[in-house]
């Protein structure tokens, strides 16, 4: 080399620069080897995001965006063991402070808070602070709702975030018939049947109708079998006998018109064991 | 006199495009403007905000950077070259010198943030992610630009290139941590204290005037007030900073 630098100084240099290259090139390699596999990523030492959008001059945007990027990445390497430790600190406190209305680092970081780190809570919190920041984006009270009825079966729960959803403008169709449905989940019919009934009556789509008709059908079946039964429950306490027929409830005052069944019909008593029941058959058969 | 501050801006933006500086910073801004698509192939979700907003804050750091390496060179070059005491020994007032300078530069960042601003919606266009809101934000940042080319200049007449720019960077930190002042005042007891910290708050150029990115990136629409009143700010600042700069100017001794 030294041959070289002196017979062609520019040539020489070159080479020079070249051989300092490779040799860092190679010296990082060692390094990267060297580092232990799972080691703690030293953006966890981040900041919280208050602190940083100080420090951004402007660029908030851009280093939320840096951040989240980086998340999917880091959160994705399964090798690196205790790397949900620090998940709520970078999506709740880092990304999302940095840019409250960024909507992807809710859905993403609920979704590996949820799917990864089986932390709903957690994803609800996050979700929560989505909702908050952003009350016009149906989108995210949408998920905490669909988490809360997928995953952690509350459906009273999901039937808050959905109706929350459902008041958004430009809020997809399905929103208001999972709200709907979240009723029928937590054993509250009638109100279901009040939900169903109203988007069976409010759309125009034939799909949406019918999707609504089949569920009005079997609740409207499950609310009059319940009323029924209550109300000769009810006369059998009374009169010490179940009624003859069902119109005697109207007439001791029991019930005040008896219900037809969905198919304009009445329904079927049994005067000796007191039971009513339904001629058809249920449509969704839940 | 307008016709003597067009000679000096026609040939300050001469000079200036003809900085190498301007070419390299604008290579590395298409270069960054683009590197946002691979960027955004990373990511789980919607790419458009990513791009969005790395094109803008490419704008903003390469239009800053521009005004700050040319602008600060402006006078004290003149100086250094003594091609000064040709142009003082023509019929030329000093303030015109001044303003020419600056008017040369304002137009040299026109022809900069165009060809950003070009690139950065050729893009969105391309993509189809273009979103006309972006203008300005874009219009935003021009006018940045030209505040700092006002402080550039202003420190260009009283210091070395090297001292200007560090003056200047200085005060585009300032300019955008000027609301961490408010909060600091809110904290303090002492009612001069506060005084002082409003009183700072509202002499120090607040560039989060100028800042719409993140309202425009998320689709908040934009009040046309809120520009004119950017504007407003613009031309009122602009003016005290270039005043200065020009009262500077008249008494500097040249030797």
């Amino acid at each position: 080399m030294a041959r070289a630098l002196a017979l062609n100084p520019r040539r020489g240099m070159a080479l020079c620069a070249l051989t300092g290259l490779l040799l860092a090139v190679l010296v990082q390699g060692r390094l990267e080897a060297s580092r232990p596999a799972g080691a703690v990523h030293p953006l966890l030492y981040l900041p919280s995001g208050k602190y940083l959008r100080a420090v951004s001059l402007g660029f908030d945007g851009l280093v939320a965006d840096m951040i989240y990027l980086w998340s999917i990445q880091y959160y994705g390497n399964f090798d690196i063991k205790d790397r949900y430790s620090y998940l709520e600190h970078i999506y709740g406190q880092v990304i999302t402070e940095l840019d409250p209305h960024y909507l992807d680092p809710y859905l993403v970081g609920a979704l590996i808070m949820s799917a990864e780190a089986r932390q709903p809570e957690m994803a609800l919190r996050l979700l929560d602070k989505g909702v908050n920041n952003n009350p016009d984006q149906w989108i995210v009270a949408f998920e905490a709702g669909f988490l809360c009825y997928d995953e952690l079966h509350d459906y009273k729960r999901a039937a808050y975030y959905f109706r929350r959803a459902s008041e958004i403008p430009g809020a997809h169709p399905l929103v208001r018939r999972l709200y709907a449905e979240m009723y029928n989940r937590a054993g509250d019919k009638r109100t279901s049947l009040k939900e169903w009934s109203e988007i069976y009556d409010s759309s125009d789509d034939p799909y949406v109708r019918n999707v609504a008709w089949n569920h009005v059908h079997d609740l409207k079946v499950d609310v009059d079998l319940h009323d029924l039964k209550e109300a000769v429950s009810r006369f059998s306490d009374k009169a010490g006998r179940p009624p003859a027929r069902l119109g005697e409830l109207v007439t001791a005052g029991i019930a005040g018109a008896l219900p037809l069944d969905p198919e304009e019909r009445d329904y079927l008593y049994d005067a000796r064991t007191g039971d009513v029941r339904y001629r058809g058959s249920l449509v969704l058969g839940r | 006199m307008l016709a003597r501050i067009n000679a000096i801006a026609l040939n300050t933006f001469r000079e200036a495009i003809r900085h190498r500086i301007l070419y390299l910073l604008l290579i590395f801004a298409v270069a960054m403007i683009s590197f946002a698509q691979i960027l955004s192939l990373v990511t789980v979700g919607s790419e458009e905000k990513i791009i969005k907003d790395f094109g803008l804050a490419t704008i903003d750091i390469f239009g800053v950077l521009t005004a700050v390496f040319i602008g600060i060179g402006l006078v004290s070059r003149e100086i250094e070259r003594r091609t000064v005491y040709t142009l003082l020994a023509k019929p030329l007032h000093r303030f015109e010198f001044i303003l020419g300078k600056f008017a040369g530069l304002a137009l040299t960042l026109v022809v900069n943030t165009s060809v950003m601003t070009a690139w950065f919606f050729l893009v969105l266009l391309l993509k189809g992610m273009f979103d006309a809101n972006l203008a300005a934000a874009v219009l935003l940042l021009y006018f940045q630009f030209l505040l700092i080319t006002a402080i550039a200049v202003l420190f260009s007449c009283l210091s070395t290139p090297i001292l200007a720019s560090v003056m200047t960077l200085a005060l585009y930190v300032i300019g955008h941590l000027l609301w961490s002042l408010d909060l600091l005042a809110v904290r303090l007891t002492a009612t001069w204290g506060k005084a002082f910290c409003r009183v700072l708050y509202l002499v120090l150029p607040n560039l989060g005037t100028f800042d719409i990115k993140g309202e425009v990136v998320h689709g908040v629409p934009i009040d046309a007030a809120r520009i004119a009143w950017a504007a407003a700010y613009l031309v009122l600042y602009g003016s005290a900073i270039l005043g200065t700069a020009c009262a500077l100017f008249e008494r500097k001794e040249l030797q």
